[in-house]
């Protein structure tokens, strides 16, 4: 299939605005958005920049808005779009050269969460490891398969306004925890997301449970937070 | 031992949170009050002396000035303090959730926290205000 794909460009050392610039290329239906990209970066203009690692939708590293939705370019497929295909970066964060943003304000959020393991009991008597039943583990399974790709929080409206706002991905990883069993740091970490710019500035707008590769049901863990704020019930 | 809830304290059940309860259920509250101003005034006879627009306007608020230029010709009963008491509810409940509503969205413009709070004491002082003279309008007329 002809594809036309416009790209967002900017380079900081050059252009004072973003742009877009637009490549038409003949292309698989099953091509990867980010086999487009690597096209035009190895034949038409090798400055292109992105981000991409695994290309397998695991390392989290490719969001990008395509075609109004943040996606990851290694799992977008080109009959999934049609002709017209428009990459731009994800959104709320600062564009550090064409597709690359600077992910500092993301992972400073999802620092804040205490995002490990915190038991500080003594092992139990056999010495080896902390059980869990399938049912304690089933509760936050779904939480325990982001992969840090920033697709959720820069669709959210409320990260949008300000990045001192927690954002989805720092909340799922929050639910994660704060929901494990075995973990002993639930009131610390509830009480770090419900400060000002926490939890109560989600407005369930859904954006992040659309955007999210991994399919993780983001507004559902964060109305879960919300009621764990409100009856203090984690388990 | 693991399925205690969290102590009240320890839960992060602040302000914060507790204003986004409220939120929710003054707009459910809202909903009651207004619906029953309408109906009231229905049973007070507006099914056949006003229209619906006035209908509207008095259970938005139902002040007796909301009734004054209709065909309504006992004013009485909408003056009663059972409807004083529903104005100045609606009064309270609607002005607390706007206030915090616009004191939300300005949060996502001004992220210092002196400047937060500059505008939370400019916000209550105007909620106050608008409450004083709203109490004052529905008792006095
Ligand atoms: S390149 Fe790793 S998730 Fe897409």
């Amino acid at each position: 299939m002809q594809v036309t794909l416009k790209i967002f460009r900017y380079d900081p050392e050059k252009d004072t605005n973003g742009h877009y610039e637009t490549y038409s290329m003949q292309a698989e239906p099953t091509d990867r958005v980010l086999d487009m990209l690597e096209f035009v970066k190895g034949t038409i203009d090798g400055t292109l920049s992105f981000r991409r690692s695994c290309a397998h939708g695991i390392c989290g590293s490719d969001a990008m808005l395509i075609n109004g939705s943040n996606r990851l370019a290694c799992k977008t497929l080109a009959q999934e779009l049609g002709n017209e295909i428009t990459v731009a970066p994800i959104m709320g964060l600062k564009v550090i050269k064409d597709l690359i943003v600077d992910m500092e304000p993301f992972f400073n959020n999802y620092k804040e969460v205490l995002p490990y393991f915190i038991n500080e009991s003594p092992l139990p008597e056999d010495g080896k490891e902390r059980l869990q039943s399938q049912e304690a583990r089933a509760v936050f399974d779904d939480t325990t398969k982001c992969i840090l790709c920033a697709a959720c929080t820069t669709s959210c409206p409320s990260f949008w306004a300000s990045d001192d706002y927690f954002g989805p991905a720092a909340f799922v990883t929050a639910h994660r925890f704060i929901f494990d069993s075995r973990d002993e740091a639930a009131s610390e970490r509830l009480q770090i997301i419900s400060e000002t710019s926490g939890l109560a500035r989600c407005h369930t707008v859904f954006n992040c449970t659309m955007a999210c590769p991994r399919e993780i049901q983001i507004t559902k863990a964060i109305g879960e937070l919300k009621l764990a704020t409100i009856t203090g019930k984690v388990r | 031992m693991k399925n205690k809830p969290l102590p009240l304290l320890k839960r992060g059940l602040n302000f914060e949170m507790l204003m986004w309860i409220f939120t929710r259920l003054s707009a459910l509250g809202m909903y009651v009050l207004i619906l029953t101003a309408a109906v009231g005034a229905l049973v007070m006879g507006a099914r056949t002396q006003m229209n619906i627009a006035d209908v509207l306007r008095w259970s938005f608020m139902p002040n007796t000035t909301h009734v004054q230029s209709t065909n309504i010709v006992a004013i009485d009963p909408w003056a009663h303090a059972f409807w004083k008491t529903v104005a100045s509810l609606t009064l309270l409940v609607a002005t607390a959730h706007g206030i915090h509503g616009l004191v939300v969205i300005a949060d996502d413009y001004i992220i210092k926290p002196l400047g937060r709070n500059i505008i939370r004491i400019i916000s209550i002082l105007f909620m106050l205000a608008m409450i004083s003279i709203g109490l004052y309008i529905i008792w006095t007329s």
